[in-house]
């Protein structure tokens, strides 16, 4: 391994690094404190590799990994919103469970496996990669064992995982069978532009209700919500911003090596699952009442308007893609800080109906939590308006461009938005209930420990500056990304 | 020193942001300091760069000051730009002087109401707005200030909020003049059209080369800035929200409603002079509006009996007379008059606030009297603004306005004979309605006891303002009459001069038709007020004179046409329309959504059995979607 290479995947070595070191400290203690403290050294330190790594250009590492600018990119937004889950993590494990060191060691394995599904080239790392992310979600999920709601969910996630992974390993297995290799740039070489056999198509179309299982791309959505509602509110974020994050990351890169965006068939499946995935999401929201499905539903929309960048394709569906879940990654942080700051021992403070009355008793907190949910809606002001405004452009742009058929993606995506309003305006809208004093709900009335308000308030800053100057942060995310269509 | 021009408009936002915000948390001497002081400060700096912009000039007579960048767009620039000539110079000096005297008076006027500071805040910021509106340098500033302004009246106008009536009158004001509004700016996207910038001197420049005398696009952009004047200034036909507006706090009366804001139309056309004079028919129609404005509402001021709605009348009907100059381009008359007008109508509304305030919100000049010897302060004062509303021969500032207005109509090349006749038959009216009120209110036997005297901070601005009434016009007389053109030679930097000049002869000959008219007026009053009053009210209560005077009253029945043609059928429309096609669409799609949700929404079983079933069903479409595509 050359030294050029070293330095390329450290961040990757660190992550699973700090899962090992967890390990050995769970020998010699297992305070609570040390551990997260560990943790939190440990995805420092690839954050900061990651800078390190940064200034080279594409590295391949063995035949399974390719670590580029737009690998580091996502694996530097993952560490960081994995630091952000770390201390949400801390606070909540904190006096529910005396066992903790094993949720560490888990957690950073997930994101381990996230940085490498995000370098991945080829299917093994893929497949590594997206297992990684998966076995430890399904005991993440199930982490408080006295919870039949968490083990619920961590059942369900097991089995519907394990089916879609399946799936897409037979998709895989059929490629391979056709072309005789499993890496990326080689069935990018093999396969013609646009020209794609039915065997061809058949695997890749597998490989994508994979991936669309782990995007909760309708119709491969319904077990979001359970999972969602079930699963403690840290490892809830952590599908809803880290696992997305890493496999849209992987699917971006897929699908820029091989060129079977634009064949009809593929066009008409993606283009299904988005106008499915915006329509389900939207309208599956309206009456739910429970905080977490709402941002299950929340989350199918929002991956469906990210397939309309993702399908516009080209430097510029990339950079509107990305900055997308730029922007996405920090709303869902911050609001699932609240989640779990203001969430009591016996369960959390998922019910729309524990938050009424937030504006009057806790002005600036809802004040914040207004600014997430109206990013997520795409209300201007809020980088969640810039990300949806680049994927609309993207769209019009590819439609203008000759692909008629984007007009009916971006005509999902405006009535969508629109729908979607209903159901986040609707939360807001608790926030000013009037409710009589001494009959608040419980979640309103507790402190928010000082580590979730600074993740808050960044998070809430980062969504608010990311809406009023997303100049800076748009040229580098061009920067970083060009390299592929260099 | 003029860079210190950004002051003036700056500094009385200050106060406003300062009463706004913590207003609530000062003491009444506080913000009874703030509010007069900010403008105050305001007009110090305003009359010292005004004094240097005598003695020195800058050069051509302009000065601009760009304070940032505003709009920076590929074929659009707009600066935040300050313009400093003399016109903005006038119109400056007369804002913030008149600005503040109102100020300090309304110290003492509003001292018991609850919303001191509210009161202060919204003065404050009114007089930011119209100094920008006066000193922008190009049209999107004075457009900023022009809302401005127009929300100030707003809120001021409806600053007694609890009376449902006076809400009622604000929205009136706002949406009256918001139709004019709307001509305005469609107006300047005309000429953002037509010129690719918004810069006042850039377009008075550009316009004589890109149009022709008479060329359609002239013509129209003329008259859409004309609508927006004919809103603000209360002209016809919009001119019924100011008799309304009445029903705010009488200093606001005076300082929006009679010195300033109203006429803001009139500074929109002498701004744009160049723009009329290549659009002669347009600038016709200004001098008939005028005409024919400041005769119906002189008229319609001999039949009230409520103080403020005569002076509200003749308000209206003297910016009419500032319309007619305009017409006729007689540009520096107009601004000679508006300068006057600010004096002595301030002056009047100011007196008549005094009168109210001490007769306890009497405010029917039937039910007053005798004032004369109880209120001598306001009773001289009063009259010295009476004398110059109508244009009482030498003495007075109005005469000399009026005067140059009436000589210009008749020598003018685009004036005539019917537009002087008009103003002349004005002027007869004026007096008459005038002198009508002053021996009402003052004279014959007491009505209603006042209780108690106005204090120093009501009569000291009173005779300031009371010097200014009569002194003020000798800054510029007829040839006859000294020859003095301060003024004119003044604002002849700016805005060009008329083109004729009658002999001394003729104008010595239509002072002359213009006293008589006055005295007469003034003569008639008297004999049908004072000494015949039994006779006049027998011979109102006949049918036909009571008839007319019903019709006077309510102001030629303009809003009862308005109320018919206009809103009536719009309410109407509103009401057949409450169930249209368009909403029921929209209750469609949030039935139709409501629906699917229900029906995605069983898919949500949370049995993990259907969920993997739903999963190979998807599978199995997607590859359906392979096979068969």
């Amino acid at each position: 391994m050359t030294h050029a290479q070293l330095t390329a995947l450290l961040p990757v070595i660190l992550l699973a690094g700090t899962a090992v070191a967890l390990l050995l400290v769970q020998a010699i203690t297992r305070s609570h404190r040390v551990t997260a403290g560990v943790t939190l050294a440990g995805l420092a330190a690839a954050l900061v590799a990651v800078t390190r790594a940064l200034p080279q250009g594409a590295t391949p590492v063995t035949a399974l990994l390719t670590i580029d600018r737009f690998a580091l990119l996502y694996t530097g937004l993952l560490a960081l919103i994995g630091i952000g889950l770390t201390l949400l993590s801390f606070l909540y494990l904190a006096g529910r469970t005396r066992l903790t060191g094993a949720y560490y060691i888990l957690f950073t394995l997930a994101l381990a496996g996230g940085a490498v599904l995000a370098s991945s080239a080829h299917f093994a790392a893929f497949f590594l990669g997206l297992e990684m992310i998966s076995v430890s979600l399904f005991a993440l999920a199930a982490y408080r064992r006295d919870d039949p709601a968490g083990i619920e969910a961590g059942m369900k996630y097991l089995v519907l995982a394990g089916v879609a992974t399946a799936v897409l390993l037979f998709g895989a297995a059929l490629l391979y069978a056709r072309y005789g290799t499993m890496a990326f740039a080689a069935l990018g070489t093999a396969i013609a532009p646009g020209a794609g056999d039915p065997l061809t198509l058949a695997g890749i179309a597998l490989v994508v209700a994979g991936i669309g299982f782990k995007l909760t791309l309708a119709p491969f959505h319904l077990w979001a919500p359970d999972v969602y509602e079930g699963a403690p509110a840290p490892v809830t974020g952590f599908i809803a911003t880290i696992s997305k994050a890493a496999v849209f990351a992987l699917l971006l890169r897929l699908f820029t090596q091989v060129h079977l965006r634009e064949h009809p068939a593929l066009f008409a499946i993606f283009a299904t699952l988005a106008i499915a995935s915006i329509f389900a999401g939207n309208l599956l929201g309206l009456r739910q009442m429970n905080l977490k499905r709402v941002l299950a539903y929340s989350s199918v929309a929002n991956m469906g308007y990210l397939l309309i960048a993702f399908l516009a394709g080209g430097p510029a569906g990339a950079i509107a893609a990305t900055f997308y879940l730029t922007a996405y990654l920090p709303a869902l942080l911050g609001i699932f800080t609240l989640l779990t700051a203001l969430s009591g021992r016996e369960r959390d403070a998922d019910a729309i109906a524990d938050y009424a009355g937030l504006a009057w008793r806790r002005p600036v907190l809802a004040a914040a939590f207004t600014v997430l949910l109206l990013s997520l809606a795409g209300i201007p002001l809020t980088g969640g308006f810039i990300g949806k405004f680049y994927v609309a452009l993207t769209g019009v742009s590819a439609a203008l461009a000759g692909s008629p058929a984007f007009w009916a993606l971006v005509g999902a995506l405006v009535v969508g938005s629109v729908i979607g309003l209903y159901y986040y305006l609707r939360i807001v809208l608790a926030f000013f209930q009037r409710t009589p004093a001494g009959e608040e709900p419980a979640a309103i009335t507790r402190r928010v420990p000082d580590a979730a308000a600074i993740v808050l308030t960044l998070s809430t800053l980062a969504v608010l500056w990311l809406g009023v100057l997303p100049g800076n942060t748009l040229t580098l995310i061009s920067l970083l990304v060009e390299e592929w269509f260099r | 020193m003029y860079s210190l021009i950004w002051l003036v408009p700056i500094v009385p936002f200050a106060g406003f942001l300062l009463l706004a915000f913590a207003g609530r948390y000062l003491p009444r001497r506080a913000v009874a300091i703030i509010g007069p002081g900010a403008v105050g400060l305001s007009a110090a700096v305003m009359l010292l760069i005004s004094g240097q912009f005598l003695a020195a000039p800058p050069a051509g007579y302009a000065y601009e000051q760009t304070l940032w960048s505003w709009i920076a767009t590929g074929g659009l620039e707009v600066g935040f730009t300050l313009y400093l000539d003399p016109l903005s110079v006038v119109m400056g000096c007369v804002i913030t002087v008149v600005g503040f005297l109102i100020h300090v008076y309304a110290t003492a006027y509003m001292a018991e109401d609850e919303g001191y500071s509210k009161f202060f805040a919204y003065m404050n910021l009114f007089v930011g707005a119209m100094l920008l509106l006066v000193l922008g340098q190009n049209l999107l500033v004075l457009y900023l200030g022009w809302e401005g302004v127009g929300l100030c009246s707003y809120l001021l106008i409806g600053f007694w909020y609890k009376k449902p009536e006076n809400g009622a009158a604000a929205m009136k004001a706002f949406i009256v003049t918001r139709i004019g509004d709307v001509a305005l700016l469609i107006g300047l996207f005309l000429l953002v059209v037509q010129f690719g910038t918004l810069d006042i001197p850039a377009i008075l420049a550009a316009a004589p080369g890109a149009w022709a005398v008479g060329a359609p696009a002239a013509v129209a952009a003329a008259l859409l800035l004309l609508g927006g004047a004919v809103g603000k200034s209360a002209q016809l036909p919009l001119q019924t929200w100011l008799p309304d507006a009445m029903a705010g706090p009488t200093p606001v009366s005076a300082l929006i409603h009679a010195a300033t804001m109203v006429t803001a139309g009139v500074y929109l056309i002498a701004r744009l002079h160049a723009l009329f004079a290549l659009a002669p028919g347009a600038l016709l129609l200004v001098g008939i509006i005028g005409a024919a404005t400041l005769l119906l509402a002189a008229f319609s001021a001999l039949a009230q009996h409520d103080l403020k709605r005569i002076l509200a009348y003749s308000t209206i009907s003297q910016l009419g007379y500032m319309f007619l100059a305009l017409g006729v381009g007689a540009w520096t008359a107009a601004l000679f008059h508006f300068m006057t007008h600010a004096f002595f109508k301030a002056l009047l509304f100011l007196g008549a606030g005094a009168i109210i305030h001490s007769l306890r919100d009497e405010q029917n000049i039937f039910r007053m009297g005798g004032l004369r010897r109880r209120l001598p302060a306001v009773y001289w004062t009063f009259l010295a603004g009476a004398l110059a509303l109508a244009a009482a021969p030498l003495i007075t500032a109005g005469f000399y306005s009026k005067d140059l207005i009436l000589f210009a109509a008749w020598v003018s090349p685009v004036g005539n004979r019917w537009l002087w006749g008009a103003g002349l038959l004005g002027a007869f009216l004026t007096a008459l309605y005038t002198f009508r009120m002053v021996f009402l209110v003052f004279h014959g036997p007491e009505r209603t006891a006042p209780h108690g005297r106005p204090g120093p901070a009501m009569t000291v601005p009173l005779m300031i303002l009371a010097l200014l009434s009569l002194l003020g016009g000798f800054v510029e007389t007829p040839a006859d009459l000294g020859g003095v053109h301060l003024f004119s030679s003044f604002l002849g930097h700016a805005l060009p001069g008329l083109a004729a000049h009658g002999s001394p002869a003729l104008e010595a000959a239509l002072q002359l038709l213009s006293t008589v008219a006055v005295l007469g007026g003034i003569a008639l009053a008297y004999q049908l007020y004072l000494r015949r009053r039994e006779a006049t009210a027998r011979w109102l209560a006949r049918p036909a004179p009571d008839a007319a005077r019903r019709l006077l009253l309510a102001g030629w029945g303009f809003d009862w046409l308005y109320d018919r043609l206009f809103v009536r059928p719009f309410v109407w429309l509103a009401t057949v329309n409450k169930d249209d096609s368009v909403d029921a669409f929209f209750r469609g799609l949030a039935r139709a959504s409501l629906l699917l949700h229900g029906a995605l929404s069983r898919a949500q079983t949370g049995n993990l059995r259907w969920y993997a079933v739903g999963f190979a069903l998807g599978v199995m479409a997607l590859l359906a979607i392979v096979v068969f595509r």
